[in-house]
């Protein structure tokens, strides 16, 4: 509960900081909201040439690129911290952390939240709706049961692989350049693994599985039959990333405070 | 040019730093094959049965894509995040008082960084890529050295581009969507994720008169081999008119912005 | 009863050794070296209760890294550590509620939004009760004169003005052990002394310990009734302010100006059993440090006035700042 309240006074905060900063707020919606565009135009201009990418319809991939941005947006909403070890590490952020008595992850994200990009999950949500229509999808009653589930386990698939990634920053002050190019590598995520070989569809289903926060979750409202298996696993990798990333969090906090500076 | 050796200098430091950051390095090598790889798969799923598409056949196409990934690791640096950085947190300032041109040295570190990669990321990375994808490398050993040419020509036209944007931190208190917006533009409009002739012929029409296919669309179609004899040498124009354009905005801005600091104090 | 018992605390670091030019760097590519520094070297010491407490060292001594163990941000290489009853690097999140800290060049404010905001939200943060709050909320205010910064946004607040702000923030929920790291660092004259005034009626009234590191002497002749003084990681000094003008400051400094030239020579022969040191300040000026348990002033005094005219005469009292130094240039300590 103690949380819950704290986390509605940080939500406060950042109204009050964001108001201060008006035309900033918006130039960020719009800006995130064309990126997500400009990645759309990618798909919209491959299948100018083509009707098919492996066994999949242009309205497929659109589908699954409205889903990948719901839980994308809803996770870079709590989750902004990108710039951690600058910040945190480097100019020493994480003493005054540690010297609150709250839990220091949780203090971190909360210091980080930046509801702006819910927009681009609400986006994602008009473009599944759009993309379904086209394609004549029947929702079930339980659909939208299982779409949040599904949006929840992606969101710790996320959680997972950039809190054990932030957390490199306990072990090595130097700019990794890390995040941005596993950020880069999500984007393979919304596209489907079996175009891939081998390696590279192993690796975005087992080791940075950015396949569960796109294709293999959106494969369960498509109704692709080979591929609903994995969809089914998305809240297992979910609980089994999210549990990693906090075990490698606090090794990492362990290690800072045991070699400081 | 007057201080030449200082800017030599900045060039070996930033390739000194860059050396320290090992984890960097290696994370770079493995990210950027992972990149080349999915859209090679990508650009396969894509051809399906078709062997050429809008003129490219599917091997120019994995050479496009294998050389124009490690042409952005060379071309690539975050100079308008610092740049950026150093604006708002003051300390353009204080570089301002150093006997050299802030915008030069600044490009200089980029210079750095570049050079960095491109001997130790980009030449291994393109060797490793030719052993494992079916890439066809130019066999006319002419069309290396223009391409180098034509490389140095994208770094300089992408770092103005960069300069521009992070200069744009002057007038605006945060310019970091501006920056998150003008990375996706150059990845898509300079041909690294599509080739041009793949747009619609409105859109791609567009982009001949913007700067961004200058940085990875020409150089790699020469590459390829998608553009031979004379047409080479319009290209090296065309990058070069597109580096004489750019620096008017940037001295623009540049004048612009100086007097916002002399005269607010930063 | 001990606000702070440290007992052979001891803080090891790896150093990462950068090797020399290209090749140094492309070797460090590969293979990375380090070197072991210890920076808290097996140091003990008590604090009881209510006493304030100056912590001194050069930069580099270890003062940082004995604070951030003290306040539960690092772990100790070995040693043991009770602070408040507490170990601070195991219980961190129960222990941190009952203790404040102000680091003097970091913030742990919010920068964009007003003072009170901030100050709402740590209240949240450490559970402090709405009605505690606002008494203690209000005696800060009026104590430290905040009455019209509380609705600026941080970052126009002046260094003085914030760094009120700050021991407010690390004060609102009334802990028992203030730590302060460098909290006069860059201010003016008047704002460090508002602050050590503020700071002693703290003490005072609510018996909080406060532990503080600083590199401004007047800090620790304002505050402190205690001082441990450390040097590369060692403890050299740890007693009272008094003791320690008493043990070093033995000994007195005359300035003397003759009516005509003198060299600090012909000084030294004529007090040469007394081992008086002279220092030539200008051709008719001098400066004489007389060790006060070999000599005394009337002999030195007579057998000067023996050779010329005195035209002006001033004792010079020891300050800690001289004993300070004196301390570290005789490298040891005497009490431990």
């Amino acid at each position: 509960m103690h949380y819950l309240s704290l986390f509605f006074d940080y939500i406060k905060i950042y109204m009050k900081t964001k108001l201060t900063y008006r035309s900033d707020l918006w130039i960020e919606i719009v800006s995130d909201l064309l990126f997500q565009g400009l990645n759309l135009l990618f798909i919209l201009v491959v299948f100018m040439h083509t009707d098919l990418l492996g066994d999949w319809t242009r309205d497929e991939m659109i589908f699954i690129y409205g889903y990948f941005m719901v839980p994308y947006g809803l996770f870079t909403a709590f989750f902004n911290m990108w710039n951690f070890t600058e910040r945190y590490i480097i100019k020493g952020e994480m003493d005054r952390v540690l010297t609150r008595p709250v839990h220091n992850l949780f203090q971190l994200v909360l210091e980080n939240i930046d509801p702006s990009s819910l927009f681009g999950a609400l986006s994602g949500v008009v473009i599944m709706v759009y993309a379904g229509t086209q394609l004549g999808l029947d929702w079930a009653w339980y659909d939208p049961l299982v779409l949040v589930l599904l949006v929840l386990s992606s969101m710790m698939v996320y959680f997972g692989v950039y809190v054990s990634l932030i957390a490199i920053g306990f072990f090595t002050d130097s700019q990794t350049g890390i995040l941005p190019l596993v950020w880069n590598l999500q984007n393979y995520g919304r596209y489907p693994v079996d175009i891939y070989n081998r390696v590279i569809r192993f690796s975005l289903t087992w080791v940075l599985p950015f396949a569960f926060v796109g294709v293999h979750p959106a494969s369960y409202f498509l109704k692709k039959g080979e591929w609903q298996l994995y969809a089914f696993l998305t809240p297992l990798m979910g609980v089994a990333f999210f549990l990693l990333a906090l075990w490698i969090w606090n090794v990492g906090v362990n290690r800072y405070r045991g070699a400081g500076s | 040019m007057f201080s030449l050796p200082a800017y030599l200098e900045m060039v070996r430091m930033k390739f000194l730093m860059m050396l320290a950051y090992r984890v960097n390095y290696y994370s770079g090598i493995l990210v950027y094959a992972i990149n080349i790889g999915a859209y090679y798969f990508l650009w396969q799923a894509i051809y399906g049965d078709n062997q050429t598409m809008q003129g490219f056949t599917v091997a120019q196409m994995t050479t496009y894509i294998a050389v124009g990934w490690m042409a952005r690791a060379f071309y690539f640096n975050n100079l308008d995040r610092e740049i950026a950085n150093e604006i708002r947190d003051g300390s353009v300032a204080i570089q301002m008082i150093r006997p050299y041109s802030y915008l030069m040295s600044k490009m200089m570190q980029g210079f750095g960084e570049g050079l960095f990669r491109i001997l130790l990321f980009s030449t291994p990375g393109m060797v490793l890529v030719s052993l494992l994808l079916p890439v066809d490398l130019p066999t006319d050993w002419r069309v290396w050295p223009v391409f180098l040419l034509m490389l140095a020509f994208s770094f300089l036209i992408n770092s103005q581009i960069n300069i521009l944007v992070g200069l744009f931190a002057f007038f605006v208190e945060n310019n970091a969507g501006m920056m998150s917006m003008k990375r996706i533009l150059v990845d898509l409009c300079s041909g690294l994720i599509v080739p041009l002739t793949f747009f619609p012929t409105w859109a791609s029409s567009v982009l001949e008169w913007l700067p961004f296919q200058a940085i990875t669309y020409l150089p790699a179609s020469v590459f390829v081999g998608r553009v031979t004899g004379s047409a080479v040498w319009e290209v090296l124009l065309l990058q070069f008119v597109w580096f004489v354009v750019l620096l008017i905005p940037i001295w623009l801005v540049w004048q612009r912005a100086r007097r916002r600091l002399f005269v607010q104090g930063g | 009863m001990d606000a702070i018992r440290v007992h052979r605390l001891r803080k090891e670091f790896q150093v990462q050794q950068n090797r020399e030019g290209l090749g140094g760097a492309l070797r460090d590519l590969f293979d990375r070296r380090y070197n072991q520094v210890v920076a808290v070297d097996d140091i003990s010491f008590a604090i009881p209760q209510g006493e304030i407490c100056g912590y001194i060292g050069e930069n580099g001594a270890g003062k940082s890294t004995t604070i951030k163990m003290l306040t539960g941000i690092l772990v100790p290489t070995s040693g043991e550590i009770t602070v408040n009853g507490h170990v601070p690097h195991k219980e961190r999140e129960q222990f941190v509620r009952e203790i404040g800290v102000v680091f003097g060049q970091r913030s742990q404010l919010w920068w964009d939004i007003g003072v009170i905001e901030s100050f709402r939200l740590l209240r949240k943060v450490y559970r402090v009760p709405e009605q505690a709050f606002n008494e203690r909320l209000n005696e800060l205010v009026e104590r430290l004169q905040l009455g019209d910064l509380l609705t600026r946004p941080v970052r126009k607040l002046s260094l003085g003005q914030r760094m009120r702000c700050e021991l407010t923030a690390a004060l609102l929920h009334n802990p028992k052990i203030l730590f302060l790291d460098e909290p006069t660092i860059g201010l003016d004259i008047l704002v460090k002394s508002e602050i050590r005034d503020f700071l002693l009626q703290i003490n005072k009234r609510y018996g909080t310990t406060i532990l503080l590191t600083t590199h401004d002497l007047q800090d620790i002749e304002a505050l402190c009734s205690r001082v441990v003084m450390l040097d590369d990681g060692r403890i050299i000094y740890d007693g009272g302010l008094d003791e320690l003008k008493r043990d070093w400051g033995k000994g007195k400094e005359l300035l003397i100006q003759f009516g005509q030239p003198c060299s600090p020579e012909r000084l030294r022969a004529l007090t040469a059993d007394l081992s008086v040191t002279w220092e030539a300040v200008n051709e008719f000026t001098l400066k004489a440090w007389i060790p006060l348990e070999q000599a005394n002033l009337t002999e030195v005094l007579g057998r000067v006035m023996t050779l010329a005219e005195i035209r002006d005469l001033r004792v010079l009292e020891p300050n800690t700042d001289d004993i300070v130094k004196e301390i570290y240039q005789t490298g040891a300590g005497k009490h431990v």
